[in-house]
């Protein structure tokens, strides 16, 4: 089942606190809001106003990195990759930014105590597994959780130092070989997997490039896991479900239909999907 | 001695009538921007809306286009959703209960590819309640068959409204098109057909091409602009429109905040429509109704209706 929390979803100003560049070209912006950080789940999104004009007009949608429900405060890391992000980094302490959220399904974390959970993250797909991990570690125990996390040179891993500070086993790759294992971080989970016998009680988690998950979906299939769940990351108009634009393809659940699958909407009935509900194309 | 109970001596009417829809107040939303509701009820309560227009309904379910569906542009944005919805019995049966439990208006925008689709969806709706009014939507940019191709002639026009005229006595509101030479004379034709109202304008078509790919942005290649960038264009069509016809227009075309749905009244419009301003601000329509009614008191009038064509 979805992990939608009820209620809160609503519109805030919000002041930033700080933001400041992580790694070269990486920023971590932190904001209060007390209603989102109490009412986000892990995996969910919030829609941010970069701009006070008409010019860029649409919200920019960022997944929650981090919450801190004592202080009511959120954080949001992302890549500078465009103008929302070059108009979002400019913003000063003090600020007041606009926010929609928090919007979206989080990922589930089953309700097994038996079961291990291992987090996939790729490049910046790394933000939401943040938060994951947090409510993983709360909700399971760390002991229970391995992140593997990947990039394409030591440069571009992101998070890795804060998934180790949480104390989960956290494994790094690199596609260059500069650091960690030399090879894609699929392949790392690839090797994971196949060391057990019996996949059956893991839980895989991931975000990260669309290849990237189709890999770690297919891997997961032929080791038929408990469930494997991606965050997708489509262009969205609305960010809450209204103008049906950042459609992916999801197999219908039911037998027979023609065709098999239908066009769900990333922000409302996403971002997090069953891996292997989704059309891969 | 009791205290007489406060009353403003100046308390605004924004009460409009649509083509006999009674609205408390002369803000709907724009059909496709607004779902069916359920999402925006997270945001405000849907009785304050003056209507609420539904997305596009068809007989079947549709598809609607590929992905990239759209794409952001200079102060507005390209769609080519391609009018993916659930279809009339989904609407009927699972849509309208939820609409029903709130105090305001229903208008169901309307898609077909022929003339047949058209009549069998107004006839079935005729009869179901809380449905006020059709709007019926001939202007859709992205869709192959059927809907834009009669949208763009007054002969096709005023043979959808006839159909539609002919199964139901609901409120006929045709969707006008701005992808046209003389929209006044689809307008006339629509009227003369038998449509108690118009709304206009729909999308205006356009595209986007990534120039580093060489590839367009959207896969139909083609989408309707939106938002405030075609807000002069969208005010010109009204004004010319409200000119040439003599039923009540639901205006709309980039309306962000009170000013631009003022400016709609003033060129001729009844009634305003919140179409992309849904999506940057999901609170715009309700802070548009308080707007109205600030800028009436603010230019000392008692009514909507005392602004509607007053632009000289």
């Amino acid at each position: 089942m979805p992990n939608t929390p009820c209620g809160m979803k609503s519109i805030y100003d919000c002041k930033l606190i700080e933001q400041h560049e992580v790694s070269p070209g990486v920023w971590l912006s932190k904001l209060t809001g007390p209603e989102i950080a109490r009412g986000a789940v892990a995996g969910q999104f919030v829609n941010v106003q970069v701009a006070k004009t008409t010019d860029p007009l649409l919200r920019r949608p960022f997944s929650l990195h981090a919450v801190d429900r004592e202080k009511g405060t959120f954080s949001l890391l992302y890549v500078l990759v465009g103008r929302g992000t070059a108009l979002l980094h400019r913003y000063v302490s003090g600020d007041i930014i606009s926010v929609v959220g928090p919007l979206g399904n989080g990922f589930d974390l089953g309700d097994s105590p038996d079961a291990e959970h291992i987090v996939v993250a790729g490049g910046c797909g790394a933000a939401p597994l943040h938060f994951l991990c947090d409510s993983l570690c709360e909700k399971w125990g760390c002991e229970k959780v391995t992140v593997l996390v990947g990039g394409k040179s030591k440069d571009a891993l992101l998070c890795e130092d804060e998934f180790r500070e949480h104390g989960v086993l956290t494994e790094a790759a690199t596609d260059d070989a500069s650091y960690g294992y030399g090879g894609f971080v699929t392949q790392l989970l690839q090797a994971h997997l196949d060391k057990r016998s019996d996949a059956s009680n893991l839980r895989i988690y991931s975000c990260g490039p669309h290849g990237m998950m189709r890999e770690v979906a297919r891997i997961c299939s032929e080791h038929e896991v408990q469930s494997c769940q991606v965050s997708l990351e489509n262009k969205m108009a609305c960010g809450i479900g209204v103008c049906t634009g950042c459609i992916q393809k999801i197999k219908k659940q039911s037998q027979g239909c023609d065709p098999a699958w239908e066009y769900k909407r990333v922000c409302a009935d996403g971002p997090v999907f069953e891996a292997e509900n989704i059309i891969w194309e | 001695m009791g205290i007489e109970p406060f009353s403003d001596p100046k308390s605004i009417d924004l009460t409009v009538d649509i083509g006999g829809i009674k609205m408390k107040n002369p803000v709907t939303v724009a059909s496709g921007t607004f779902g069916f509701g359920r999402e925006m009820a997270d945001f405000f309560d849907l009785s304050l809306l003056g209507a609420i227009t539904v997305k596009g309904t068809s007989l079947e379910p549709w598809l609607g286009n590929e992905y990239p569906r759209t794409v952001e542009t200079p102060s507005g944005m390209l769609n080519a959703i391609g009018l993916q919805n659930d279809g009339l019995e989904s609407l009927i049966n699972e849509k309208m209960p939820f609409l029903r439990q709130y105090d305001a208006p229903v208008i169901v925008n309307v898609v077909g590819q022929s003339l047949e689709e058209y009549a069998e969806v107004a006839a079935r709706l005729d009869s179901v309640e809380g449905v006020d009014g059709l709007e019926i939507n001939v202007s859709c940019p992205n869709v192959k068959k059927g809907c834009l191709a009669f949208g763009t002639t007054p002969e096709g026009t005023a043979e959808v409204v006839r159909a539609v005229r002919d199964k139901t006595d609901l409120t006929i509101i045709t969707k006008l098109s701005p992808n046209v030479t003389d929209i006044a004379s689809i307008a006339q034709a629509a009227v003369d057909a038998g449509s108690d109202a118009l709304s206009l304008i729909n999308t205006l078509m356009g595209t986007a091409i990534d120039p580093w790919t060489q590839k367009f942005r959207l896969a139909n290649i083609t989408g309707g602009l939106s938002g405030p960038a075609i807000k002069p264009i969208a005010l010109r069509m009204v004004y010319e429109v409200a000119r040439s016809v003599d039923v009540p227009l639901i205006g709309m075309g980039g309306i962000m905040n009170a000013l631009d749905a003022v400016e709609f009244i003033l060129a001729g419009a009844t009634a305003v429509a919140v179409g992309t301003g849904n999506f940057v601000n999901p609170m715009a329509a309700v802070e548009i109704i308080d707007g109205i009614e600030d800028y009436l008191k603010k230019m000392d009038k008692s009514s909507v209706m005392e602004i509607v064509g007053k632009v000289s």
